[in-house]
């Protein structure tokens, strides 16, 4: 028998997270007498910045490390998994590692009977509205918590690590259970707190796992490429570059189709098109191009394409103009601009609506810590009149 | 009428040296883009291209690299925009830049090089010794060995002509041999203007040309995906490229008279021969001569020149010397640790033999190291062991070495050597 | 610091005169907030449709393009780490060769190629060497995140001193390993060609539209033309990557990293800190992760530095020769 743990994580900034949480769940099954492997999935290197990336941990009680390892190593991915860990819940949007792979479900591989183990401050209820209905049923699991970001060189060190540990055991004892973690974690005189965090995360796992069935959840509808035949595409290694593009409005800009890049993204730039003085920032300093500029001089955004590094919002010098909201506050990748033009005041409604009052944001701890500060909401300007066509 | 009664395919007779002729045929070719660095033996071949674009002979691009792989580099997007490139280096310049030559291939990219065959360092050696041209075998290039001036000239119309055809579009090395045919002077005989431009086209990289009306990306990076894929439509190219060559030379050899027999290689004397030597270059000289005074004396031998290593005339080259008692192998390189510690030539020409039912016998002679003259009597020597192998005697060592100073052969006891 | 005379070129005189179209296009594998992508949007959109690129392997090569597709709308290939000169010199003479020749059409076509810290600052500097002594018009643009990005940081001969990269990590024993001071590429190049018109620095975040207008004046002075850009690396250098712009703008305020353009041998300083001034270095270094673990005297001897450059150096920022010439 094996398990399969599929460990999704968000590049560079859960690198070390994933890797540390693979690392202890071998070391623990280890210690359980069982065979254990893990490694990462090779085709996600260089990982960038909050490109979705995979680990995975193999554990076996009875078979050999020789046979583990020709079943599961030197695999590029795995076909099924026992439990599918989510670090960051956006994730749950589904997930394009790189192009020729389509946006995936997030519990695509995870089996009849296995569990998707999601940290998350969201309900099941609001998950499943964005996840892939599967033919078989599965568990769905939340480990109430927010995402841990942090950069390359700094592990941020606030247990998430110890909580899904036990949350590990909690949805499937068969890897590890609650007892070995936590005897690991209490290991070399490590303050009580880390196993006494794990045990609890366990606890509350074992209360907020529920059954999915079969056919619960949304109809996919991003298409899977199926790669060409070696005799099916052009020779010389030359592909066709982007077609040439510049219209003015929402998509009127060339776009690279075949990789579009947006389940990057964390938070997205959400604009009040009432409060923008057209200083073009934005639009300039977007690394990624996502600003479609419009026939009256506003900037739309590329949902689709953005990858919500939040330069814009930081570039903006209008205050609130531009804010960076938690991704999983959005349905589509629908056009803001467009919205804004047939009914300025319904559009700025949901802006704010969207935004909400408690105005989350990631922290993203550096070496010496960073934060983005809540700002208090602003009040609808009147709608500028229209401006000449440029 | 054919196409050779209407043109002169010889224009004039020169001396030229194997360079001087290489350098001939580049600017019959028309070449647009040539980058030189330095290095000897190869450079004569820049030297001249030179002078022949200071005298208006030729209109190309001439640009002093900075360094091989900048010079490799420099001809790769040069040939990437559409434009007839020309290199060349031998020893360790080649091996400068075999980073350049590796993705030249991959990229498919139908430039040209010369290989002026040298020793590899250390210490820094200057005479003949395949290992140079011989690293790049596995790399997805066309490969091949002139043994004349007058073969280096037309090689580098038809190495054009074949690396440019749309089927194949892959680099072509034309190697010679450092000293012995890069610097040594022959009279040969320079085709006519007119008549090459009807046997090699102008070049057309067609919808690969990077330009601004064909907006194209080469070689985006590829994870694992793709790599098998691609690697299995260089192998199609190297297969397409096997026709192409025998349609070149039987279209060469309509304009310009029957030079070649098969394109693959020549056999020499090999009809009724009871064992043959198989080798490289200019060694078909002495062997060749050794092949006439051998069978003066009524020994059944031949010679194999093979002048084609990549492709590998496989299927050819098997049923040739299927007909043969006993092949006598000449490396002018060498394999270190590689079975039987032999030479890259034995290991190519053994694997190809190994399908056959009834194999020959196969020894294989290390000679001619560091540009070490191979004289007639060696040859004899190699043709004496390789019929008494044909016979089944003397099969041990499979090995051995042509020329190398020995003490035990100058009666210099074990105990006393070094 | 002379000014230098102004050169016709076809400048972007603001923001709203910025033309809309891409020739690097959405959709590629940078990190969040990567300016070094930034970078290659402003250069193909400042060059424009009748471009050739080639690309250097690292960051942008690998992250750029992903098979099978690709950003970019004008041709581009791939080169090797190295040979971002050499690539430029073999695409710009076979495009020369044949327009001398009939074969394709006579126009002006743009030659760039770019390259990272690595490939250009350390391995390539031959070959660039080697192209800006080269008839051609061409421009190589040295993308400069300062350090092996793609390879997941590791330092180069670009990278600040004191830096935290996978080679040179802090240590229980030895706090900084990165003790070599950066190079100075473009002052070197610089020195080093007198017949290249054309050198400079450049940052995509700061001042807007300078590195646009650099490009195109690059482009516009012909012959072969070098750009060294300032590019932060929210995964290198370890922060937010909403913070890119700042970061860049501090790199400049704070005098590290200085900005110029050299004319016909004529400098003149985008960012003037003589008349400007400078923010301590501190500002710049203590927003980056990758700089948590220096100290107060780590910080000072960088601030040191740096004054050195901009208060000894005879030509500031660009040539590290101190003082007027002595008698022999």
């Amino acid at each position: 028998m094996i398990k399969r743990v599929e460990i999704n994580y968000r590049g560079i900034y859960q690198k070390t997270l994933a890797r540390r949480i693979g690392s202890d769940l071998v070391l623990i099954a280890s210690r359980l007498g069982k065979v254990a492997f893990s490694n990462g999935r090779y085709s996600d290197a260089p990982e960038r910045d909050g490109i979705p990336c995979k680990y995975f941990v193999f554990v076996s009680p009875d078979l050999p490390e020789e046979e583990l390892e020709a079943e599961c190593g030197a695999k590029l991915d795995i076909d099924v998994a026992d439990v599918s860990i989510v670090l960051d819940d956006t994730m749950v949007k589904g997930v394009e590692p790189w192009a020729w792979h389509g946006v995936r479900p997030i519990n695509e591989k995870v089996s009849a009977d296995g569990c998707l183990l999601v940290v998350t401050r969201r309900e099941p209820t609001q998950l499943l509205a964005f996840i892939a209905a599967k033919p078989h049923p599965y568990r769905l699991a939340t480990l109430e918590g927010d995402a841990s970001l942090s950069g390359l060189w700094v592990f941020k060190d606030d247990l998430t690590h110890e909580r899904v540990l036990g949350a590990v055991a909690a949805v499937d004892p068969g890897i590890v259970t609650i007892d070995a973690v936590a005897d690991y974690l209490a290991d070399e005189g490590r303050e009580p707190r880390r196993a006494e965090a794990a045990r609890t995360a366990h606890a509350a796992t074992v209360q907020r796992i529920r059954p999915v069935a079969p056919d619960a959840g949304i109809s996919w509808t991003y298409a899977i490429p199926e790669l060409p035949a070696w005799d099916a595409f052009g020779e010389g290694v030359a592909v066709p570059g982007v077609e040439r593009r510049s219209e003015l409005g929402p998509g009127g800009q060339a776009r690279n189709a075949g990789f579009p890049r947006g389940t990057t993204k964390t938070e997205r730039p959400v604009v009040r098109f009432d409060l923008c003085t057209r200083c073009t920032l934005c639009w300039l300093e977007c690394p990624d191009g996502c600003f479609d500029p419009t026939a009256d001089e506003y900037y739309d955004v590329a949902y689709a394409y953005c990858t919500g590094c939040g330069k814009c919002a930081a570039v903006c010098p209008v205050k609130e103009c531009i804010v960076m909201v938690d991704e999983l506050r959005f349905e589509d990748t629908a056009s803001p601009w467009a919205a804004y033009r047939r009914d300025p005041a319904a559009y700025l409604a949901w802006a704010e609506g969207k935004k909400g009052p408690e105005r989350r944001s990631y922290a993203h701890i550096t070496g010496t810590g960073v934060e983005v500060r809540p700002a208090p909401a602003v009040r609808a300007r009147r709608t500028r009149k229209e401006v000449a066509t440029r | 009428m054919t196409l050779a009664e209407k043109t002169i395919a010889y224009e004039r007779e020169e001396l030229l040296t194997g360079c001087q002729a290489v350098a001939q045929a580049v600017r019959l070719a028309d070449v647009d883009v040539i980058a030189a660095y330095p290095i000897r033996p190869y450079t004569e071949v820049m030297d001249n291209l030179s002078r022949i674009i200071a005298d208006g002979q030729l209109d190309a691009e001439y640009i002093v690299a900075d360094s091989e792989h900048s010079q490799f580099e420099i001809v790769k997007h040069a040939s990437s925009v559409g434009a007839r490139a020309f290199a060349g280096s031998s020893g360790t310049g080649w091996m400068y830049g075999f980073e350049a030559l590796v993705v030249t291939a991959t990229d498919r990219l139908p430039v040209l090089f010369l290989v002026g065959n040298r020793a590899l360092d250390d210490p820094g050696a200057f005479g003949v010794e395949h290992n140079d041209a011989l690293a790049i075998r596995d790399m997805g290039w066309l490969l091949c060995w002139a043994t004349t001036a007058q073969e280096a000239l037309e090689h580098v119309l038809i190495g054009y002509r074949v690396a440019e055809d749309p089927r194949v579009r892959m680099p072509m090395a034309l190697a010679l041999d450092g000293a012995f045919l890069t610097h040594s002077q022959h009279m040969v005989r320079v085709p006519a203007a007119e008549t090459v431009r009807r046997f090699l086209p102008p070049f057309d990289l067609g919808d690969r040309r990077l330009h601004p009306d064909n907006p194209i990306s080469i070689a985006p990076q590829v994870n694992e995906d793709w790599v098998m894929e691609l690697r299995r439509q260089n192998w199609e190219a190297a297969r397409r490229a096997r026709r192409v060559i025998e349609q070149a030379y039987r279209e060469f050899n309509e304009l310009f008279g029957e030079r070649y027999g098969t394109p693959f290689f020549d056999e020499y004397m090999t009809d009724d021969a009871e064992v043959v030597l198989v080798g490289l270059g200019t060694v078909a000289m002495p062997a060749r001569t050794a092949v006439r005074r051998l069978r003066e004396h009524g020994h059944r031998v031949g010679y194999v020149n093979l002048r084609w290593f990549r492709p590998f005339p496989g299927p050819e080259l098997r049923a040739s010397l299927a007909r043969f008692r006993a092949v006598g192998v000449i490396d002018r390189d060498f394999a270190h640790g590689s079975p039987d510690d032999g030479g890259v030539l034995l290991h190519e020409v053994r694997s190809c033999l190994y399908p056959l039912p009834e194999r020959p016998q196969v020894l294989n002679f290390l000679t001619g190291l560091g540009g070490r003259d191979i004289s007639i009597d060696d040859v004899t020597s190699m043709y004496e062991q390789t019929l008494a192998a044909g016979r089944g005697r003397a099969l041990e060592p499979a090995v051995r070495w042509i020329g190398v100073r020995e003490e035990a052969a100058r009666g210099v006891p074990e105990e006393r050597r070094p | 610091m002379t000014q230098t005379s102004d050169l016709a070129f076809d400048r972007i005189a603001g923001v709203r005169k910025t033309p809309l179209e891409e020739f690097y296009a959405s959709g590629h594998r940078t990190c969040q907030g990567c300016e070094s992508a930034l970078v290659m949007r402003q250069f193909a959109k400042a060059s424009g449709p009748r471009t050739v690129v080639t690309g250097s392997t690292g960051c942008m090569y690998v992250a750029n393009t992903s098979y099978m597709t690709t950003p970019w709308v004008v041709p581009w290939m791939h080169t090797q780490l190295g040979a971002a000169g050499p690539s430029a010199i073999g695409m710009a003479a076979g495009l020369r060769a044949l327009m001398r020749k009939g074969r394709i059409a006579q126009e002006r076509i743009n030659v760039i190629s770019f390259c990272g810290d690595l490939g250009g600052g350390d391995m390539g500097l031959s070959g660039i060497s080697g192209a800006l002594q080269s008839p051609y018009d061409l421009l190589i643009i040295l993308y400069d995140n300062e350090s092996a990005a793609n390879t997941d940081i590791q330092a180069t001969g670009l990278t600040t001193y004191g830096a935290q990269t996978t080679f040179t990590p802090p240590g229980k024993v030895h706090r900084v390993m990165q003790r070599r001071w950066k190079k100075n590429v473009a002052g070197m190049l610089a020195v080093g060609h007198p017949t290249c018109r054309y050198v400079a620095t450049a940052c995509s975040a700061y001042p807007p539209l300078d590195f646009l207008n650099k490009v195109r004046k690059a482009l516009a002075v012909g012959g072969p033309t070098f750009i060294h850009t300032f590019d932060p690396c929210p995964k290198g250098w370890d922060y937010h990557p909403s913070y890119s712009h700042e970061l860049g703008e501090l790199g400049i305020k704070c005098g590290i990293f200085p900005l110029y353009e050299i004319v016909d041998g004529r400098v003149s300083y985008t960012y003037d800190p003589k008349k400007k001034g400078r923010i301590p270095v501190r500002e710049y270094l203590e927003k980056q992760g990758r700089f948590a673990h220096l100290i107060d005297e780590d910080v000072a001897y960088i601030q040191r530095r740096v004054d050195a450059m901009w208060e000894e150096w005879e030509i500031p920022g660009v040539a590290p020769l101190k003082g007027g010439l002595r008698p022999a």
